[in-house]
């Protein structure tokens, strides 16, 4: 799937990572433009991939979803990366670039589900896909906040107060994580719903039960349910939450990029 | 002079040395008691412990004798904090100090009403001479000329800013926020009014005496608590800044740790300005509780710093010219004593020649008697007229040998003897 405008869009992602890896080392112009840039290149990548998926008659296969994902947490950055939390964008841009490279440079390969629904209809694969990166934009950013926290309270700790970047505050970091991972788990459980009626409709039962991809995410649906209620129940903050969304997020990158090729299942990308 | 500081001694060290006025005056009358020095002046602040002494016959080596009774927390020497200024430098050093160029925020106005203190506190025991009296004096008076005269001071950024700073790399902003301010010393009350120009919404006051803490609460518009209710409020504050005088941790572990749980686990932000410290350390530990002392304020307060750098070359400046000023002064009235004895023995030789013209005198009448009377005077202030310059003018250069040679020339030693053997 190695296009014209996907260059464009990975160039433009890779050149806000690299302007986030190391700052001052670009001509100010395009620092000030990161924001531009992301945005111009997440539309393009928004028509590429939805116009594939939707008119161009291509069935979602192992870059797609990468892509997707790769779309997600650019967009994700751009309603989180807002001046003074810019420096977040660390953690999120860089990893929009490489998921979008990983896809560029995939085999090709079809989940094996849509080949046992010849009848699948078109709106199911995009409105599952589109519900799950939603949540797994919210995981993502909650992860790098998360980060971010756990960098900040360790500044604090250790007295490391001046001549490093500012970050935000540690509340507000604490805020904002919550907050993603609440929208992160909210778009799973309806990315869950989707995904289960449509197989409850389209395959006769059964066979998606063995899935290990539905059960991997139902821990991970669990795993951050339960980080949302100790939350709230309890007031396990800061650094629990911080901690939570790291392990929570790297389960999902794990089974976005490798689970399928591990294991077999009907989420799996056939031959 | 000798001493150590926040540039030389962490606050442990700092907290075991620093003495209260009471062991000022003991400290003060020790050392002349002892014998240790002919005078001496002792300032004790948070952020630095200093002697200034003229040791007794000259010998420096019982002034470090006594200071190496003294030993760090861990019963060790103190010789690794210490440092060392003697003559110009030790001048230039207190001169530096009191006017807050030596301080942890360079232009702080506190240091300056602590070495007056210091100097009264001296004087009231009688430790300050011919020497440290016009010093300690002289250095009030170079402390107000760098206020009035340079930037320093002017537009500077605070340990109040540095906490509002730290506050804000932990809650963002201070809206709702509310604070307990512990002692009503000015370091503790600076940064609780930097806190509320801040938008801190309440601040509860306690203090040792409760008519005090009314007194700061009212000033502030805060709430007066008493110091036994300090562990409750803990969990209702997500600022503690602590400033009391008190000598053991009023804030420990186990208190903060329950507060922290009814907290729900949201951070205590804790500010600890006493020395000796009124938080234990090991609160700081603690998973929510971010506890900064007096010295992690300081690389907070740096940062601050550049803009005033070159109103503090200029101050720099000021405090030297003035050192030079006071080495002049110093060295003239080391050489007031024997320009006295020279004119008197001039004097003396006069009078002898008068009377030994006593008979030749007798013919004369009152009118010539007079006369010869002034011109002898004149005769001898003509002729001592060009030596004293030159003697003046040597001791303000520091010329000891030639004030000495110039002075062996009319038979006055160096004692400010005629040494004539009468």
């Amino acid at each position: 799937m190695t296009t014209i405008p996907y260059i464009l869009v990975l160039l433009a992602y890779g050149i806000v990572s690299f302007v986030h890896l190391l700052p001052g080392v670009a001509p100010r112009a395009v620092e000030e433009r990161a924001r531009l840039l992301v945005m111009v290149g997440a539309t393009v990548h928004l028509f590429e991939l939805g116009g594939l998926l939707m008119f161009g008659a291509v069935a979602p296969g192992y870059p797609e979803a990468l892509s997707a994902a790769s779309f997600g947490i650019a967009v994700a950055w751009l309603v989180v990366a807002r001046d003074r939390l810019s420096s977040i964008g660390v953690f999120l841009t860089p990893l929009s670039a490489v998921m979008l490279g990983f896809a560029l440079i995939a085999p090709r390969h079809q989940v094996a589900a849509m080949d046992a629904d010849p009848v699948a209809p078109s709106l199911a694969a995009p409105i599952h896909l589109g519900l799950m990166v939603a949540g797994l934009a919210g995981f993502a950013v909650s992860f790098a906040v998360g980060v971010a926290y756990l960098v900040v309270r360790d500044r604090l700790k250790r007295r490391k107060l001046s001549g490093l970047p500012r970050l935000p505050a540690l509340e507000t970091l604490d805020r904002i994580q919550f907050r993603a991972m609440l929208f992160g788990f909210v778009f799973l459980t309806l990315g869950i719903v989707t995904g289960g009626a449509w197989a409850a409709w389209s395959l006769d039962g059964g066979s998606w039960v063995a899935d290990p991809k539905v059960w991997f995410t139902a821990v991970i649906w669990l795993w951050y349910g339960v980080a949302l209620q100790v939350r709230l129940v309890a007031g396990w903050r800061g650094r629990w939450g911080a901690l939570f969304s790291i392990v929570g997020f790297t389960g999902m990158v794990f089974s976005l990029v490798a689970l399928d090729s591990l294991v077999s299942g009907f989420h799996a990308y056939g031959p | 002079m000798l001493g150590l500081s926040y540039r030389t001694a962490p606050v442990e060290v700092r907290e075991r040395v620093a003495f209260s006025e009471v062991e000022v005056r003991e400290r003060l009358g020790q050392l002349r008691g002892q014998g240790v020095c002919d005078e001496a002046f002792l300032l004790s602040t948070c952020n630095r412990v200093e002697l200034y002494g003229v040791p007794a016959h000259g010998e420096a080596a019982r002034i470090e004798r006594w200071m190496a009774q003294h030993r760090g927390p861990r019963g060790e020497s103190l010789e690794p904090y210490l440092y060392r200024h003697s003559g110009r430098d030790a001048i230039v050093h207190l001169f530096r100090v009191a006017c807050a160029l030596d301080s942890l925020v360079v232009g702080e106005p506190q240091i300056l009403g602590q070495v007056r203190d210091a100097v009264k506190v001296a004087e009231e025991s009688g430790a300050l001479g011919r020497l440290l009296g016009p010093l300690s004096r002289r250095c009030l008076h170079v402390a107000k000329r760098v206020r009035t005269e340079t930037a320093v001071g002017r537009g500077r950024v605070g340990i109040g800013n540095a906490g509002v700073d730290l506050a804000r790399q932990i809650f963002g902003d201070l809206v709702g926020k509310r604070a307990l301010l512990i002692g009503a010393g000015e370091m503790g009350r600076e940064v609780a009014k930097a806190l509320l120009s801040a938008g801190l919404a309440e601040l509860l006051v306690a203090n040792r005496t409760f008519e005090r803490a009314v007194e700061v609460a009212e000033q502030f518009g805060g709430t007066p608590i008493g110091m036994d209710r300090v562990a409750d409020y803990l969990s209702r504050v997500d600022v503690v800044i602590a400033a009391s005088g008190a000598t053991e941790p009023i804030i420990r572990p186990a208190e903060v740790r329950a507060a922290i749980r009814l907290r729900r686990y949201r951070p205590l932000f804790l500010v600890d300005l006493a020395v000796p410290r009124n938080v234990d350390p090991a609160v700081g530990e603690l998973d929510e509780a971010y506890l900064f002392n007096v010295d992690d304020l300081e690389q907070v307060v740096e940062r601050g710093q550049h803009g005033r750098s070159q109103a503090a070359v200029e101050a720099l400046r000021l405090v030297e010219q003035e050192a030079d000023a006071f080495v002049v002064s110093l060295a003239e009235i080391d050489v007031g004593p024997k320009i006295g004895a020279l004119v008197r023995a001039a004097e003396h030789m006069r009078e002898l020649e008068i009377a030994r013209s006593q008979r030749l005198l007798a013919t004369l009448d009152d009118d010539g008697k007079k006369a010869v009377d002034a011109m002898t005077r004149a005769l001898v202030k003509r002729l001592l007229d060009e030596p004293l310059r030159a003697v003046r003018e040597a001791a303000r250069a520091g010329d000891a040998a030639r004030v000495a040679q110039i002075l062996a020339v009319f038979g006055v030693n160096e004692d400010g003897g005629t040494g004539e053997g009468r």
